[in-house]
């Protein structure tokens, strides 16, 4: 296949001649192939996006006059997975350097995994010619560049393995120098899935000097290094077109709006709750906010844990208020709850707290002499009659009776409305809570419910 | 309807309002359910939710997607926002729509993961080579979170740039009771578009503060996007005119639009004698504070920041009414922006107060400096 002389219909508009590349660069072998390639497609300028690195190759794009994007280093790919999964139907061709696919090989490995079908030449010219000859990933062992004077060290890295190895549906190594390589990229712009090219090209402003490097260099290079030239990878359409799609989108059910009868509350009162991770601290605090929130009050929670969720501490802040909350910070709580020592110990100072403030926490904790009201209950007990996973919820309700801030017959309607996926624990966490306290807890605390009760 | 949403929900929520149809994020504390919520909520197919390898790419695939004429986000927190760093600057030179939301964490470094801090507002307005202007805004709870993240599209359609807005953990993280419908919200804005005839130039413009028409990557109109120094074609160019030209430009549409892009909450009184001007998080204390001194007596006024970048300096100056001798600023961070603020008032004094070890100030904090001033 004879190279494109650049008709005046070809997606690419500029002759060899009048492009900037040094005389004898591969880049314009490979774009004249490229734009041949493209035209015997038959491809509409509107229908391709050609995205070029940076580099002597990142100054492709203006001689096309199809869609053109030039970006970042290494960041070509990205710029094509954007535009390829906007608009699914266009052919995005990267064009980038050796030094692109090492700056950016996060990009490419996982452009390959993931299968979006764009399509990627790399023209690999084993050093960095922009910026003045540096050794790239792709120089091999021995060859003089600017950076490596006493020869390259480095083993060569394996473009096409890498993308292979990680999914790609068409992937081969040519020179720029076929005779046939607009049939060559043809074929991979044909590819359905993702596919990748790596072009071996001649710089002469540097690595050919430097190096005494020829046409006739590939296949030795190919030889001593295990880096085979061909086609490597092609998949069937049937095959590498399941690889493309984008992946299948699930959605999780998002709950309707409850609607609860509008809740009586005294004021701003401000909630700490103490515990471990796998407490369902922030559930508890979470359900509570909800019921105010639905009956018409106003709710701000902020949660506390560590990095890691399932292990330390988790503590929840919790304010409910007849007013609109501005400063959702909680520094004069008027409740904590203590469900365990991780918890104790998050909340540090306890002697701090004001003598306003009733403390609940559970007899196992150890806690130091505090100015508040301290009163214990046993949580085990109460989880054993909320199950576990709603003891948290049980010791908070059971906070709110006790503080009388709602009754228990309210908060449990509240609960019930409110539903949800785990309406049913919640409810049992009501319960649990309304089991151990009845109305004269208020004034006396029930004798059953604070076995060790300071006063 | 009242609801109980943290600030992350009602960014996504804010986003979806303003038309968002392209999200790509990568996780971090405390933006991840930005992502999941996307995810989500893009599920019905009415657009593409991306996770992608690294925050690089998070915001390559949406400036990719922005050029196609999607409305594009992407949300991450100080740690994100330094790989954003390059593109951003991609973004600013390629003129393309993005808001990008930084959910604030304490720094430097990985900080604080699940701890709060305020420390990206220099950062933000400073985050890519050049010194080219970009706006940025700051919400202070779950609702101007929505409100400010419908705004940031309109200010990105609008000016055809990158629209940082600052959130932060406790703001992220933090469920709040808000009436989304009850919050009003500017008139939808689409940026202008190529019309169907006449040739396209892709960064055309008749005045240095005019915005280039619009057209997508796949459209009929051929679009040259670069990031390189380009005229108006979008051609890498060495004329030192036509250099000038575009780089004026990218300076003028932003401060021409200074005025419209003054977004703030003045609570004024005009015989205050002291001001406290505050943004983020700290807002609901300054509020709190605010009306504890004034129960007591004291004449305050509060100007609650929700842009900070161009400096709003109107606002800022009209708050600054006769009687005014002390300015607060509280922040959640080393004392950044008070500088900010020194800049543009000369006069009487000025204190910082600040506080970076994961909490928030209180209201009290504020209250004793403003009582303080009262005294002294
Ligand atoms: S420096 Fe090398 S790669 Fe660049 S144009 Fe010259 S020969 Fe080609
Ligand atoms: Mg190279």
């Amino acid at each position: 296949m004879s190279r494109a002389a650049c008709p005046e219909s070809s997606l690419l508009t500029a002759r060899r001649g009048d492009m900037c590349y040094c005389p004898g660069c591969s880049h314009a072998a490979v774009l004249e192939s490229l734009g041949a390639a493209m035209d015997r497609m038959g491809l509409r300028p509107e229908e391709v996006c050609i995205v070029s690195d940076i580099g002597c190759i990142g100054t492709a794009d203006r001689y096309f006059s199809c869609h053109t994007f030039h970006g970042l280093h290494g960041r070509s790919i990205t710029y094509a997975e954007g535009i390829k999964r906007a608009r699914p139907g266009m052919s995005v061709i990267v064009l980038i350097g050796d030094g692109g696919c090492g700056i950016g090989t996060a990009h490419l490995v996982h452009a390959a995994r993931r299968g979006i079908g764009i399509k990627i030449l790399v023209c690999n010219n084993f050093n960095f010619g922009m910026t003045g000859g540096q050794h790239s990933p792709t120089t091999p062992p021995e060859a003089r560049t600017a950076t490596t004077p006493g020869g390259a060290v480095e083993r060569p890295f394996d473009i096409c393995q890498t993308v292979i190895a990680n999914g790609a549906a068409h992937a081969g190594r040519f020179s720029a120098l076929d005779a046939d390589l607009s049939d060559k990229i043809e074929a991979a712009l044909r590819s359905p899935g993702f596919a990748l090219l790596d072009i071996w090209e001649l710089c002469t402003a540097y690595f050919v000097p430097s190096n005494k490097f020829k046409p006739t260099s590939f296949l030795p290079l190919s030889e001593t290094f295990g880096l085979p030239l061909g086609l490597l990878r092609d998949m069937p359409t049937e095959v590498a077109s399941t690889h493309q799609p984008e992946p299948p989108l699930t959605s999780r059910p998002s709950a309707s709006p409850p609607s609860i009868a509008a809740l009586a509350w005294p004021g701003r009162r401000e909630i700490c709750i103490a515990g471990s991770a796998g407490q369902r601290i922030r559930s508890a605090a979470g359900v509570l906010g909800e019921i105010a929130v639905a009956g018409g009050l106003f709710a701000a929670q902020l949660d506390d844990f560590p990095i890691t969720v399932r292990k330390g501490h988790s503590v929840s802040e919790l304010i409910v208020s007849d007013r609109p909350i501005r400063y959702s910070g909680v520094d004069r709580p008027d409740l904590v709850l203590i469900l365990s020592d991780d918890g104790a110990r998050r909340l540090g100072e306890l002697s701090s707290l004001p003598a306003g403030c009733r403390v609940i926490a559970d007899a196992a904790v150890t806690l130091p002499v505090i100015k508040a009201s301290l009163q214990f209950i046993d949580l085990a007990s109460l989880e054993k009659s909320s199950g576990r996973a709603s003891a948290a919820l049980a010791a908070l309700c059971l906070g709110v009776l006790v503080q009388g801030w709602l009754d228990g017959p309210t908060v449990e309607s509240a609960v019930g409305a409110l539903g949800g996926r785990y309406v049913e624990g919640n409810l049992a966490a009501v319960r649990a809570a309304r089991g151990c306290f009845d109305e004269t807890a208020r004034t006396q605390p029930h004798a059953a419910l604070f076995p060790e009760a300071a006063s | 309807m009242r609801e109980f949403l943290t600030g992350n929900q009602t960014v996504v929520r804010g986003a979806l309002r303003a038309g968002c149809d392209f999200f790509a994020g990568y996780p971090i504390t405390p933006a991840s359910s930005i992502l999941s919520d996307f995810v989500d909520a893009f599920a019905d197919g009415g657009g593409r939710a991306v996770q992608t390898e690294d925050e690089i790419a998070a915001i390559g695939q949406c400036i990719g997607a922005a050029m196609t004429g999607a409305r594009a986000l992407t949300a991450t927190s100080g740690p994100g926002m330094s790989l954003y760093s390059e593109n951003i600057g991609l973004a600013q030179m390629g003129e393309v729509p993005l808001v990008i939301v930084d959910c604030q964490r304490m720094g430097p470094a990985t900080g604080g993961a699940t701890a709060t801090g305020e420390g990206d507002v220099l950062f933000a307005r400073h985050i890519t080579s050049g010194g080219y202007p970009l706006p940025v805004l700051a919400a202070t709870n779950a609702a101007t979170a929505y409100r400010l993240t419908h705004e940031a599209f309109n200010i990105a359609e609008r000016l055809r740039t990158p629209v940082i807005l600052l959130s932060s953990k406790d703001i992220a993280l933090t469920r709040q009771t808000v009436d989304l419908d009850e919050i009003p919200l500017a008139e939808k804005r689409a940026r202008t578009m190529h019309g169907s005839d006449g040739d396209f130039h892709p960064y055309r413009v008749a005045e240095l503060d005019d915005v280039p028409a619009f057209a997508p990557i796949g459209g009929p109109a051929r679009v040259r996007f670069t990031g390189s120094i380009h005229d108006e074609e979008g051609l890498l160019t060495i004329d030192r005119r036509k250099i000038d030209r575009k780089l004026r430009h990218l300076d003028a549409k932003i401060q021409g639009a200074r005025t419209s892009l003054e977004l703030f909450d003045a609570d004024i009184d005009p015989d205050a004698e002291a001001l406290v001007i505050c943004y983020g998080a700290t807002d609901g204390a300054a509020r709190d504070a605010v009306d504890e001194a004034r129960s007591m007596g004291r004449r305050v006024s509060r100007l609650t920041l929700y842009s900070l970048w161009p400096v709003p300096g109107d606002a800022v100056r009209r708050a600054v009414t006769s009687y005014v001798r002390h300015l607060i600023v509280p922040e959640l961070n080393i004392g950044l922006y008070v500088e900010e603020i020194r800049r543009v008032v000369r006069h009487g004094k000025i204190s910082s107060l600040t506080r970076f070890d994961g909490g928030l100030i209180a209201p009290r904090t504020i209250l004793n400096a403003v009582m303080e001033g009262f005294c002294g």
